[in-house]
């Protein structure tokens, strides 16, 4: 038996069919191909496939794509303004906090939800949004400055 | 060198392929999809070591949406591996670890090949296990591989078995030495297993084309290794088979199938793509890849040290017992470098280490960042601190002592050219926090349960052969640099294009470093050993040179001038001095359709011959110290980092923020195999922790801020003195923290990790918990 999704990503609805059995990440990633969210641990212990759902960062490999019905999903794709990048990916470009790259798509997330909240994050605000996030190429010390830079400028500060 | 010199060279600007990066468009393996492509599965072993009797493929055949079911039969009789040919793809006779590849099916859909794989009935005789490499070399331990001999340079009259290869270091008269030492410290340290732990699963996808030609998509750190390993084991020859690199989301040495023969996924893909008649892809899934891939291997390290009242090192004696795992692998050569390094870095005029890599029923040691160096390096640096404390010195001062000057010879590097080590030293220590007053180095006031601790370490980058570069220049003046080498976050697409860009006068924006393709890329050993900006940056360099050379011999007739008296400045080709005669970079290469065809310029890096033992690398090595402050909490054993400093001398730094990267991500994968990670086993060879729900790596939560300072640097073998960064970091920091532990609490620990629970039973041990 298929379910039918109604689910609206980065602004659009959009309407597929999946298994119960179906997470969210395979949904995103082999129905609708929405490949920049990331498939790892796939035990939501990594961060790599975070999506914003309903306004929070959550990992979509431990979530079921029923649940995406009438929900409002923003995926890496929907963070540029056309050619003009996001804030926040801006910054992790500019302080060489993009190595492999392949934690970037949904640190990025969790990052604009937390600046969307507060652009003056103390580092304990910074740490609690992230730790979720593994990053295993970059030590974190400049993914925490690309997350102030992107404050900064979020604020107007820089 | 200094940076004036340059127009990009030493500058930072954002990496090439940051944006599709950032926006989620790279196109990493895992997002692969091939028309028409059915998924493949791989049978591992579930006994650690046994006979294989019978394998029954044809429930698993008859399996409605199954196209193809693989095991040793269907492929040639042929073995592959690195050091020794000890391997098959898909084991054959017998399994060695719990792991081990024995069959394969491609199938419609994962569903289907999780089915069939459970239907492939394997008959096995298990056979005792063994998993501590110094039990596996006992007379009475199981025989892994009863067709490998053992080493023929093993010293007369030692019984071993289950050796794979034996290293010995001697220097002077170390016996006669240790004897007149006024102090001897004999100590024992062992390091265990760690995964790489990249975040994207490993991937083979492999298509037959309509001329029989095998094209293979692997995110595979040496693609052209993978090319020669699918080769050799479907038995075609090189050029009926194409790889093609996808993005690479982390490899660490852990994707360094087609080097270490270890865990190579992409022979038993093409297998079954070629069986299958139908494009197949592979994905590992985190526990297939935690029990499977090449590994950062454990070692158990002897080291005893005689010193004179002085603090002046005379000898040394050790043993290195290094586990290779369930074939050699990268084994013997990760084994040799712990057994070399363990002589340190420091003046050592008297010293015999011998050094045993030893098979075991464990997943393959690799290429992990810096092998065997961290794992030495835990040993030298923590034993150099309780060397300094039985002598009552300065830990620094003690080091300082110690340390070569150019001229000098350490063990593996005959005569220094250029000695940074007491520079990283001071600096480190002032950066932490200590004030030099005399040859004393005062620590600064630290809290309760708070310690202090400082470790060195040198690394030889970037082994193996050489490497080749190709630059074309485009008749609109852009540039396309061809290298041996995919990015993985390293310098294919840092620091290369900014060489391209500085010797063709071009803007970095103007420079692409395409991925590998090896029907079209020159051809290299892989990105790996600290072999990038090395390598490929001195072949890029060269090449680059090789092409302007073309271009100036061309534009030098219609500017009438001297090829020698021309530059390129924004893409303009002038004459040095009259900038006002000019012609367009674009306009000469497009000319070149006319002359020779097109600007191709060739560059070779006769790495062999830049690292012969004369020039030892030039003779100038990397040298790195680092510092630590550390809280150890008494009730729970738990070690906080407060404040982490790491100082470098890696020579010229091409592009400062990608070093910087470089040593951050390195230096945090040391301080997790420090603090919490190991890959633990039971018994019977299974891996008790195969999910990141189980294997503990450090997120942001534990990891300080690195603090990383760049000395000036003598320069080193690479393009204008650049040395390797990549994997240098992973040297000090197990044994800065142990040092640190140490300080606070008096209570030395000699197994790694300095987990809560071990350095509560350390303090406990000592009466202080």
């Amino acid at each position: 038996m298929s379910l039918t999704i109604n689910t609206t990503i980065n602004g659009t609805p959009v309407s597929a069919s999946a298994e119960p059995s179906t997470s969210l990440l395979e949904f995103l990633r082999d129905t609708l191909e929405y490949k920049g969210t990331k498939l790892c641990c796939n035990t939501g212990e990594c961060g790599a496939c975070t999506i914003i759902f309903n306004g929070k960062p959550i990992n979509s490999c431990v979530t079921m794509a029923a649940d995406a019905i009438g929900a409002q999903i923003t995926t890496i794709e929907g963070l540029a303004d056309g050619d003009t990048l996001h804030p926040v990916q801006q910054a992790f470009i500019d302080t060489g906090a993009v190595q492999c790259g392949y934690c970037t798509p949904g640190y990025i997330i969790s990052v604009k939800v937390l600046l969307d909240r507060t652009t003056k994050p103390t580092a304990e605000d910074i740490e609690e949004a992230v730790s979720g996030n593994i990053c295993r190429c970059t030590g974190y010390t400049k993914i925490v400055d690309a997350i102030q830079l992107a404050a900064d400028r979020m604020a107007g500060r820089s | 060198m200094a940076k004036a010199e340059y127009t990009v060279l030493g500058t930072s600007p954002a990496r090439m392929g940051g944006v599709e990066r950032v926006i989620g468009k790279g196109i990493y393996g895992i997002d692969l999809a091939l028309k028409d492509e059915l998924h493949g599965g791989i049978l591992r072993s579930q006994y650690a070591h046994a006979k294989i009797v019978s394998i029954d493929t044809s429930e698993a055949r008859k399996l409605p949406g199954v196209h193809a079911v693989v095991t040793a039969v269907d492929a040639p009789d042929v073995r592959y591996g690195r050091t020794y040919i000890d391997r098959y793809m898909l084991a054959k006779n017998k399994v060695r670890y719990m792991g081990d590849p024995v069959a394969a099916v491609a199938a419609d859909s994962p569903a289907i090949v999780k089915q069939a794989l459970k239907k492939i009935k394997v008959v096995y005789e298990p056979l005792p296990v063994v998993i501590d490499q110094e039990e596996a070399m006992k007379p009475e331990a199981p025989t892994l591989h009863d067709d490998m001999p053992l080493p023929k340079n093993l010293p007369e009259g030692v019984k071993v078995k289950n050796v794979c290869s034996y290293t010995v270091v001697h220097v002077g008269d170390p016996d006669k030495a240790m004897a007149e030492a006024d102090v001897v410290v004999d100590e024992v340290y062992e390091t265990k297993m760690i995964h790489p732990q990249y975040l994207e699963p490993r991937i083979a996808a492999a298509q037959v084309e309509p001329d029989g030609r095998i094209t293979v998509w692997a995110n595979a750190q040496a693609p052209f290794g993978v090319r020669t390993d699918v080769a050799r084991l479907l038995g075609v020859p090189l050029n009926r088979v194409r790889v093609l690199s996808t993005e690479l989301g982390g490899g660490f040495g852990g994707k360094a199938s087609g080097i270490t023969s270890g865990a190579a996924i992409e022979p038993i893909c093409a297998l079954l793509a070629v069986k299958a008649k139908r494009p197949v892809m592979i994905v590992l899934d985190k526990a297939e890849e935690t029990i499977s891939t090449t590994i950062r291997s454990g070692a158990k390290m002897y080291i005893k040290t005689g010193v004179k009242k002085d603090g002046t090192i005379v000898a040394r004696t050790g043993k290195v017992v290094y586990d290779a795992g369930a074939y050699s692998g990268f084994g013997a050569m990760a084994g040799a470098r712990c057994t070399n390094m363990l002589g340190g870095w420091y003046l050592m005029p008297n010293c015999h280490i011998d050094g045993y890599v030893v098979y075991t029923n464990k997943q393959v040691c690799g290429p992990v960042r810096g092998p065997g160096g961290p794992q030495a390096a835990f040993a030298v640096e923590s034993h150099m601190d309780s060397l300094a404390a039985k002598l009552g010195m300065d830990p620094i001062e003690f080091r300082l002592k110690n340390t070569p000057k150019a001229g000098d010879k350490i063990v593996g590097v005959p005569k220094l050219r250029d000695v940074s080590l007491d520079e990283t030293i001071t600096t480190a220590a002032e950066k932490i926090g200590f004030k030099q007053v005399g040859a004393q180095f005062v620590a600064p006031a630290l809290g309760k349960n708070q310690g202090i601790g400082i470790a060195t370490g040198s690394w030889i980058e970037s082994a193996g052969p050489g490497g080749g570069a190709v630059v074309k220049v485009n008749e609109d003046g852009s540039v396309t640099v061809h290298i041996g080498k995919i990015d993985m976050g390293t310098a294919p697409r840092f620091g290369i294009p900014l060489i391209a860009a500085e010797e063709l006068g071009v803007p970095v924006s103007d420079v692409t470093v395409v991925n590998v393709d090896t029907d079209a890329s020159p051809w290299d050993a892989g990105t790996v050993g600290s072999r990038a900006i090395i390598v490929s940056g001195t072949a890029t360099k060269l090449a680059a040179i090789d092409a302007r050379n073309q271009l100036f011999k061309m534009a030098a007739s219609q500017l009438e001038a001297s090829p020698d008296d021309l530059e390129i400045k924004d893409k303009q080709i002038r004459v040095k001095g009259t900038p006002s005669k000019s012609v367009a970079l674009a306009t000469i290469a497009t000319n070149a359709h006319n002359v020779i065809g097109e600007v191709i310029g060739r560059g070779y890096c006769d790495n062999l011959a830049m690292m012969a033992e004369e020039k030892a690398h030039g003779n100038s090595p990397p040298f790195t110290t680092h510092a630590c402050i550390v809280e150890v909490s008494p009730d729970t054993g738990n070690v906080k980092i407060l404040k982490y400093v790491a100082v470098h001398d890696v020579g010229f730094p091409i592009h400062p923020v990608a070093v910087e990267g470089q040593i951050e991500g390195a230096t945090a994968m040391s301080i997790g195999q420090a603090l919490c990670e190991q890959v633990v086993f039971d018994n019977n060879g299974r891996t008790m922790n195969p999910s990141f729900v189980d294997y503990l790596m450090p997120t942001i939560n534990m990891m300080p801020r690195i603090e990383t300072t760049l000395v000036h640097g003598y320069p080193g073998a690479g393009p204008y003195g650049a040395k390797g960064a990549g994997e240098i970091a992973c040297v000090p920091p197990m044994a800065a923290i142990a040092n640190a532990i140490y300080n606070a609490t008096g209570v030395r620990i000699h197994k790694l990790p300095l987990s809560p629970e071990n350095v509560l039973r350390g303090l406990k041990a000592a009466g202080k918990a």
